[in-house]
């Protein structure tokens, strides 16, 4: 029999400390019932640092070791993700918010430029790559107008297996046995590498969407997805995102968020949008009516 | 798969060679907050929620801003700040007119915690029954531990049946059942007023529920 040693707990107050820090940083909230993950994943942090006690390691936090700084924001992030994951909300990006883009775009001449896509968090890029595939199999006009994703993610290490491209089979669970021929290229011991062409079509980058600095470097997209992230942030923080969503989106885009949050609950900037396959959320376009 | 391909992001950096300095680029972004396109006022907004010298007037402009998604950027960052001139420069607008208004400034004070405890015994003292009712919206969003405490004081003293029903109405919907010795006294100071009688009725016969 194994017995493992127990993660010796954080005192409350180093808690608190490190728990307010990550929260100024990434504006994700651990409540008390997360104290277990949060303890375990700082003790390993501690441990890899070679720090003696709490106290040093969050001292090379504070003056600035952005690189521990980093990797802590990694350990804590949740990158849980497969590919296909609520594809009802692909269905509706295609059989009505892409009409809607289009229609938008006939009327107001803007005939040029890429449709545009934001895919936050992007985590290890099965959804970014997964509204690629559905975009490539499925919508019409694909052949005539050029689409162009950016997906980002707060986490570098997600980031970086993002653009690798390599997916095991929990990842895989939901891709058809075609698409998966025609997507990607066997890897080796049950894994599956995305196609190139697929890979490069994608741009991959670091965003803090808490940051307004940082999203405001990303305005006029006419789609953002946004799904299952704003549940682990408190009420300040999801308001300052859905104002950084609302400042990537040109007047007119939509946003969707994952089956359990509702922007309607979080901030009365967006006007939300009925469709057949659920709802999104639309940046109202000035003097239009609501 | 060509057409999906890999576009330049449009990156904007408002610090370039040429651009004014910090000093300079102040009373330009002020000027910002009163410009005649929305979007420019929210961009202003936002440029300058990490400008402290700001701070005064992104509190005046609330008031006074009719775009909502404006109004939200200004609020947003107002709510982040815990500060005691957020609070004395919203506390006002809880009695406009504009629903829209009041609500978003009781959000703000809700969010700046502290600084909201700080002000909120004086508001309860305020001879101005209104100012009394109003604080009660505030305390109703309120996340502090004085809440059931302020809540009871102004159900067992407050003069006022309109102040003591709406202090009625927030302590069962945060307490529940815990509250019907407080509220049933609040029937006996008012005997005669049959609103505080529908109220107190309401109150006890409310399901209970988990505490907020």
């Amino acid at each position: 029999m194994t017995v493992r040693a127990a993660t010796p707990a954080l005192r409350d107050a180093d808690f608190v400390l490190l728990r307010d820090y990550v929260y100024r940083r990434t504006g994700i909230m651990f409540t008390d019932n997360k104290r277990y993950f949060v303890d375990k994943r700082v003790h390993a942090m501690m441990a890899a640092f070679g720090a003696a006690d709490f106290a040093s390691y969050f001292s090379a936090l504070r003056l600035g070791d952005e690189s521990l700084v980093q990797q802590l924001v990694n350990e804590l992030t949740v990158n849980e993700t497969y590919f296909l994951r609520e594809d009802y909300q692909f269905d509706g990006l295609i059989r009505s918010v892409l009409p809607r883009v289009m229609a938008d775009r006939a009327v107001t001449g803007r005939t040029e430029g890429p449709v545009r896509i934001l895919s936050l968090p992007s985590s290890t890029g099965e959804e970014p790559y997964s509204i690629a595939i559905r975009l490539l199999e499925e919508w019409p006009l694909i052949d005539r107008v050029d689409v162009s994703i950016v997906a980002g993610d707060i986490d570098t290490r997600v980031l970086a297996a993002a653009m690798a491209g390599v997916y095991g089979a929990r990842s895989l669970q939901r891709m058809p046995q075609a698409l998966l021929r025609r997507y990607f290229e066997p890897a080796g011991h049950d894994s599956y590498r995305i196609v190139d062409d697929l890979r490069d079509a994608v741009d991959f980058r670091k965003i803090n969407i808490c940051d307004i600095a940082n999203m405001q470097a990303y305005r006029e997209f006419d789609v953002v997805f946004c799904r299952n992230l704003l549940i682990y942030f408190d009420e300040v923080s999801c308001r300052t995102a859905a104002e950084n969503i609302f400042g990537a989106l040109r007047p007119g885009g939509f946003v969707f968020l994952g089956h359990s949050e509702s922007m309607s609950r979080i901030s009365p900037i967006f006007t939300p949008q009925r469709f057949p396959e659920g709802i999104a959320y639309q940046r109202p376009i000035p003097g239009a009516r609501r | 798969m060509s057409p999906l391909r890999k576009s330049p992001v449009d990156v904007v950096d408002g610090t370039g060679p040429d651009e004014p300095g910090r000093d300079e680029l102040l009373p330009v972004l002020l000027a910002g907050l009163v410009d005649g396109d929305p979007e420019r006022r929210r961009r202003a907004v936002l440029a300058l929620s990490d400008e402290p010298a700001a701070l005064p007037h992104l509190i005046d402009r609330v008031g006074s801003e009719s775009d909502p998604a404006v109004r939200e950027a200004l609020c947003a960052h107002l709510a982040r700040l815990d500060d005691p001139a957020v609070v004395d420069g919203l506390a006002g607008l809880l009695a406009s007119d504009d629903a829209g208004l009041r609500i978003a400034a009781a959000g703000v004070l809700q969010q700046n915690r502290t600084a909201t405890e700080a002000r909120v015994p004086g508001w309860l003292a305020d001879a101005d029954r209104d100012v009394r009712i109003l604080t009660v919206m505030v305390l109703a969003g309120l996340r502090s531990p004085h809440v059931e405490r302020w809540l009871t004081d102004l159900v067992e003293h407050d003069p006022d049946p309109n102040v003591t029903a709406s202090a009625i109405d927030e302590l069962a919907a945060l307490v529940g059942s815990s509250c019907h010795a407080v509220v049933l006294s609040a029937r006996a100071r008012f005997p005669d007023d049959p609103f505080i009688d529908f109220v107190v009725t309401r109150a006890m016969a409310a399901p209970d529920r988990e505490p907020r």
